[in-house]
């Protein structure tokens, strides 16, 4: 079956054409293309307008490069939360429209089930149920236990912010643009992890919720402390704090694995793209006796195939959306043991 | 000149001692805020907004299923309650019009709570009467928080915290 995704949670406007949940045929990114040349002006940065502007551009990029028609998409896939809510209605009332004037089925779609469902794109070593993923972006870190392809529990999750966000302000403190992950990762490949140390913060070492609001204030307590010396040390903060990010990151997530009987780990999200984290997660799992999947770096970011790979399995299962359907904003806390 | 002689008349200053404390005066607030009454907050990184938030959604009985989260990323966080929240946090906003286009002045008009975040990139003609929260860190645990009034309604609020503290 091929189904068209379609993502406008946040930044991005993606769409992307895969077949049966596992190959991708296309994949576009908003970001990634030049639509101002397309529309002849400026496209605004970040605004349900931009999602306006890039959905019919993008969706037909998408069924472009796949080398079909759209009269060829069987079901349409869409990211339905959480997200910003006027961003979600562009992708959402588009992807709707279009499976009813087409009269093919569609269903919504949950971001970070999404995300999860990304482990499964163009790979012959996708992760064996059940397994347990941390899942870590701009906007969400959390771990999951995935018993199949639609049964998700959260085990824990973030009380303040996501691991992406502490990365993207700690590069702000340090003066190094924004967004903070890629260039944080760099430097910290060229500093000593050892030199600065910075609190890891576990919370309840026996859970998996974390906190990284305190980790951030550090860093910015020690560039208060060390006003005419820290840039000198950049690197060596970099390493200081993506060591503490990792060191919980990765605790945890054995954890998890343990608690739950897993020997299968998993990355995803965009801080999946984080190589210090992919290099220690594989050593760590490793000794454990685990095995891990970690997304390609194309797909940790958000993107529409991963919508479209979660979507083909809640239409195969027999959900699918009606007319009356809407998006949401904020998923439930719902922690289980 | 006039707005500011008020404010600091009617201004609170509260010193927090821990994060609790912090969250215990949000939390009173909360229990007090009306519909239609925004909260704007400033401070550095690390005094404590996220911190007081989760109190005001404590004092508006958010069901604690709910983690008040950090909205940089997101943008806008909505929450049930007594009143409805929307946390928001304009930290990655540059232009009024960016604003406009995520429908934020709705949310002024709504029937809820507001708490902004970085509401110094916003128009004051969005949100003329609000109060102001303002956190400062004199140590690394110590706050001091000042609660200013702009228009009658918030200063009524504050003079009901005084009460009750």
């Amino acid at each position: 079956m091929i189904l068209l995704g379609i993502e406008s949670s946040c930044d991005e406007t993606a769409a992307a054409l895969v077949a049966d949940g596992t190959t991708i045929l296309s994949s576009v990114v908003s970001s990634q293309i030049e639509l101002h040349r397309a529309y002849g002006g400026v496209v605004p940065e970040l605004a349900s307008r931009k999602h306006v502007e890039a959905i019919v551009p993008v969706v037909d990029a998408a069924v472009r490069q796949a080398g079909l028609s759209l009269s060829q998409v069987q079901a349409v896939a869409v990211t339905k939360g959480p997200g910003l809510i006027g961003s979600l209605l562009v992708g959402f009332t588009f992807a709707k429209a279009l499976a009813y004037a087409r009269k093919i089925p569609w269903v919504g779609v949950d971001h970070l089930e999404g995300h999860i469902h990304s482990l499964f794109l163009s790979t012959s070593t996708p992760p064996l149920f059940p397994f347990v993923v941390l899942l870590a972006s701009g906007g969400h870190t959390g771990i999951y236990h995935v018993r199949s392809h639609t049964d998700f529990i959260l085990l824990g999750q973030t009380r303040d912010d996501a691991a992406g966000e502490a990365y993207d302000k700690v590069a702000k403190m340090l003066e190094l643009g924004y967004p903070g992950g890629g260039v944080i990762d760099r430097l910290a490949a060229q500093g000593n992890p050892a030199a600065i140390h910075f609190p890891r913060p576990y919370l309840d070492k026996s859970a998996f919720d974390f906190s990284f609001s305190g980790l951030k204030s550090a860093v910015n307590r020690y560039i208060l402390d060390h006003p005419d010396t820290y840039r000198q040390k950049i690197n060596d903060i970099a390493a200081g704090f993506q060591e503490a990010v990792v060191d919980v990151l990765c605790y945890k997530l054995i954890q998890a694995a343990k608690v739950k009987n897993c020997r299968q780990l998993a990355v995803a999200g965009g801080v999946a793209a984080n190589q210090g984290l992919r290099a220690r997660i594989q050593a760590q799992a490793g000794q454990a006796g685990c095995s891990v999947c970690i997304p390609p770096l194309s797909l940790c970011g958000d993107n529409a195939a991963m919508i479209a790979a979660a979507g083909y399995h809640y239409l195969k299962a027999g959900k699918q959306d009606s007319l009356e359907a809407d998006v949401y904003s904020r998923s439930i806390s719902k922690i289980c043991p | 000149m006039a707005e500011a002689a008020s404010a600091g008349i009617n201004a609170l200053l509260v010193l927090s001692r821990s994060p609790q404390e912090t969250r215990r005066l949000g939390q009173l607030l909360g229990q007090l805020l009306v519909a239609g009454t925004t909260v704007a907050l400033a401070g550095d990184l690390g005094s404590g907004k996220t911190v007081f938030v989760q109190g005001l959604a404590q004092g508006l009985e958010v069901p604690p299923a709910y983690y008040i989260t950090s909205p940089t990323y997101a943008i806008i966080h909505d929450y049930p309650g007594r009143l409805p929240l929307f946390h928001v946090d304009l930290y990655r906003l540059t232009s009024p019009e960016e604003m406009e286009d995520i429908g934020l002045c709705e949310l002024f008009s709504e029937r809820a709570v507001v708490a902004l975040e970085w509401a110094e990139r916003l128009p004051r003609r969005y949100f003329h009467e609000h109060l102001l929260v303002v956190l400062k860190i004199l140590t690394e645990d110590v706050r001091e928080i000042t609660l200013i009034p702009y228009g009658q309604a918030a200063a009524d609020l504050i003079g009901e915290i005084k009460k009750r503290m």
